[in-house]
Formats: structure tokens, sequence, C-alpha cells
């Protein structure tokens, strides 16, 4: 009983936070509609009707086949990336072989500007899903894998040392030691491979031409369609918003809930 | 025997720290082990409890459970109080129900509140933190226990109550201790025997064999036992803080 009150405590406070959040969101809205008066609708569409154009585009199943492949994509990059990199990374940590190797064919991998490998991927697999895929993949990659070797590399060696007394095998020290250390430098990973993995897909899509929320942008520039660019690029940021408040920071907030009870009151929150 | 040092040496990178090392200890035995700081007190806990290998000698262990309290508590920032006194119960595979309530038992036996097991580590005062790290220790039943100066970081009054913790435990359950320790009085209140590491790698440099059991030596014996050693030639080094600088 008192474990479901103290999440349902923690559910309102989470909840409650969106309120600033909110009101950040709005003095952008806000600074958008004092440019749209600026410039007028040719140049900035109002906030207003960017979203009666949002409204309309969602009842189109065109647009929401469009925006379902996107998502798809950049999903599928995020998961790939994530756990390819996050696992090598680990790996990594635990070698210092493997790290000094690794650490420059990290540093190449992401000097490489995700745009030349669109371009390579254009060429070797033509105009199609699998491009966005694997430039995703390939781009934000090196983020979580740095991530995991950075966090397994600053591990609490003296904690390590007491596991290992009691006789805790690898597996059970990864668990209770590494890995609650390792969260805090997975997250910041994830949440910026998650925001390039959602543009990097809707660039390929508009360079290679292969349907998506890129496919929609490309065709909107062509006609001179401002106010639909701006529909498209909102509905990009609200899955951008979802996918950081609805999906990864609940999760890291319950996983980092120890770091809230260091603090003095009056700074909790 | 539940512990045999034969004649072990180390070495960190080429510079010899101590060799030749033997030592002994029985069962329900609690032998400190003291010596000047830097001389490698903590290198042979670090070896008998098979933390590191030795570079030479042999090292027999007669026992199934040991725990370590080190100098800092060392518990989990993210595990509460409960479940930090509970890990090595984890490791070992206990079903959590049992892992909770001997848990709770060692925290009482402890002197921690139950109402201070559910908050994290951040949450405790150092003291408590400590005694979380010797119910951690307690918790697994050990056979054997190794202290690595454990009460140095709290202050005098504590000091005490812990040591008297770790004199009881030690007579209720019978498991043999090496307690490292720098400060001889605390050697002299809670152990059956103590040796002296050497400052200058010439190994264990002297013995004593302590009267009656630890516990039962009231602060004037303790005090004229630690009195009468300053003068003895084999604890020179203890008393001779200039050694570092020469």
């Amino acid at each position: 009983m008192s474990t479901v009150l103290a999440f349902a405590g923690w559910a309102g406070r989470y909840l409650w936070s969106g309120w600033a959040g909110a009101a950040g969101l709005f003095c952008l809205a806000a600074a958008w509609q004092a440019g749209h008066e600026l410039y007028g609708s040719f140049i900035l569409p109002s906030p207003l009707e960017t979203g009666r154009e949002v409204a309309h585009l969602v009842h189109n199943p065109a647009f929401r086949h469009a925006a379902a492949e996107t998502a798809l994509r950049a999903g599928l990059g995020f998961l790939l990336s994530v756990l390819i990199g996050t696992a090598a990374g680990i790996a990594a940590g635990y070698s210092f072989a493997a790290m000094r190797l690794m650490r420059p064919i990290v540093t190449v991998i992401l000097g490489v500007p995700p745009i030349a490998w669109i371009v390579l991927a254009l060429i070797w697999f033509g105009a199609n899903g699998g491009t966005a895929v694997l430039t995703v993949v390939v781009a934000s990659l090196p983020i979580s894998f740095a991530g995991g070797l950075e966090g397994v590399a600053t591990r609490d060696r003296t904690l390590d040392a007491m596991a290992r007394s009691f006789g805790a095998g690898s597996w059970m020290r990864l668990r209770t030691v590494t890995a609650p250390h390792l969260v805090s430098y997975l997250f910041p990973a994830w949440t910026t491979t998650a925001g390039s993995a959602w543009k990097v897909t809707v660039m390929a899509e508009l360079l290679s031409n292969a349907g998506g929320l890129g496919g929609d942008l490309a065709s909107a520039r062509a006609l001179f369609d401002i106010p639909r660019v701006t529909a498209i690029v909102l509905v990009v940021l609200g899955f951008a918003l979802f996918r950081e408040y609805a999906l990864l920071q609940p999760v890291r907030d319950r996983l980092e809930q120890w770091r809230h009870a260091g603090l003095p009151w009056g700074v909790k929150r | 025997m539940r512990l045999t040092l034969d004649r072990i040496g180390h070495a960190f990178l080429g510079r010899a720290v101590f060799e030749d090392l033997s030592l002994c200890l029985a069962e329900g035995e609690v032998v400190a082990l003291v010596g000047p700081s830097g001389c490698g007190k903590t290198t042979v806990l670090q070896i008998a409890s098979g933390l590191i290998d030795p570079l030479r000698g042999r090292v027999q262990r007669h026992y199934r459970r040991q725990a370590i309290v080190f100098q800092e508590p060392r518990l989990l920032p993210w595990m509460t109080a409960r479940d930090n006194i509970a890990y090595g119960l984890a490791v070992a595979g206990v079903p959590l129900g049992r892992r909770r309530e001997s848990a709770e038992r060692r925290a009482a036996e402890v002197g921690l509140h139950r109402r201070d097991l559910d908050k994290y580590p951040a949450e405790l005062s150092g003291g408590m933190r400590q005694r979380a790290a010797v119910a951690r220790a307690l918790a697994i039943d050990p056979e054997m226990i190794y202290f690595d100066e454990p009460f140095t970081a709290v202050d005098v009054g504590l000091r005490r109550v812990l040591q008297d913790l770790v004199i009881g435990a030690s007579a209720r359950e019978k498991f043999s201790a090496l307690f490292v320790t720098h400060d001889l009085s605390e050697a002299v209140r809670l152990a059956h025997r103590i040796v002296v590491l050497s400052g200058r790698q010439e190994g264990l440099v002297a013995e004593r064999v302590l009267d009656g059991a630890p516990g039962s030596r009231d602060d004037g014996a303790v005090f004229e036992t630690v009195q009468d050693w300053a003068k003895d030639p084999a604890f020179a080094d203890l008393f001779d803080g200039g050694r570092e600088a020469a």
C-alpha cells in the first residue's frame, strides 16, 4: 500500500512539474507570434495557423502514414544505436586496451558529418528507409558508446572491492554497483541520441526522397506551402517532447531518486 | 586454524612492502594488527581476505563466509540502509523476506532505528553509516571478519560504542577477526592478541598475548598496558612520528 502511495506521490509531483515546462513553451510561442506579426504569414505563419494546419493534417491518412513511417525509422535507429553502442561501450570500459583502441575510432566516426553518411548510404542502399535507419545508427552510435565507456571507466572501485569482499560475481557487481552509476552517463547520451535520431531521419528522408515526414517536407517546400512546413516541424517537435518527457525523463527520475535524498530541504526539486 | 598466512611478501611497482610475513588466526580469536601508517597493514588485510593476490607465499582460508568493514562505510548510495545491510545476503542468494528480516535484526543490534532503514546513505550521519557497515558485515553470520581501521573517522564517544559492539558480537558469535588499527589502546581493548608490523619492511616485529577476554579489561588496565609498551623498543615505530620524514 505504502509503495503505491509513494508512486502516486511521485507521479503527481512529476505531472505537476509539467506546468513549469508548459510555461516555458508558451513563452516560446509568444516569441513566435511576435515574429509572425513582424513578418506576416507568408514568411512565418502564426502558431494558431500552424495549429489549424496540424489539425487538418492529422485527418489526412497519407500524412499519418508518413508520420508513422518516420517514427518507426527513428525508433528503430534509436534502439539499434543505443543497444549496440551501450553494450559495446560497457564492454570497452572494462578493458583498458579496448578503451585506448576505440576512443580515436569514436572521434573519427563522430567527426564525419551525418550528411556524408546519408550520401554514402544512398549509394550503398538506394533511396529507401534503410538509408535513414543506417544513418541514424552510424551517426549516433558513438554517443552511447562513449557514455557506456565513461560510465564504466569512472565506476567507484572501492564499492566494487566491497562487493567482491562479499563474493559478488561480475554480473551481480554490474547490476548493483556499476549500473546505477552508469545511468547518469547513459541518459544524457540516450537523450542526445533520441534527439539526433529524429533530426537525422527527417534529413535522410528529405535528401533521399524516401517518403516519411522528410518527404512531405520536401514536397511542401517545392510547393511553397509554408504553413505545411511549420506544421510538419511542429509535429516533429511534438514527437520529440513526447519522447523526452513521457518516455525518457520519468524513467530517469525513478532510477535516480536516491540523488534527491542527498539534497537539503527546499532545493529538492 | 581459520586463517594461515605462510611467508607472504608483497611489493608495489617493485618496492617491497613486507617480506616473509606469517600469521595464524584461531577460531574465535581477535587479532589486532598494529603498525605506523604506510607500513602495509591494509595490504596484509587485502591479501588475507583475497582482494589482492600476494606476490610470494601462501594464504589458507578455512572458513566459508567472510566480511570486511572498511575504513569508509562504502555503502551503495543508491540503496536504502536496509538494502545495504542486506547486501551480503543478496549476494549469497537469500530470499528477499528473510534478507529484510535479518537486516532489521542486525540494524537493531548496532543501534540503528527502524525508521532510518528506509533512508539512503546520504541522509544518514557518518556514525550511522559506519553502524550500517558493521551491521552489513554481521548480517551474513560470518566466520571471519576483517576490520580495516573502521573507527578512525568517528568521534571518541561513538568509537567506544562501536568497539563495544564488536567486542560483544565476537564474544557472542565466535567469529575470528583481524582488526587493523594504528591506535594501540583500541587494539588493547578489542583483541586477544596483538601483532606489530614493522615500518621498515621487516615484517612482524612483535607479538603480545593479552590477559583475559576482550571487554574484561577496564580503562586503567588499557592505559597502563599502552604506557608500558610505549617504552618497549618493539613498539618504537608506532610512537615515532618522524620516521616517515627521515
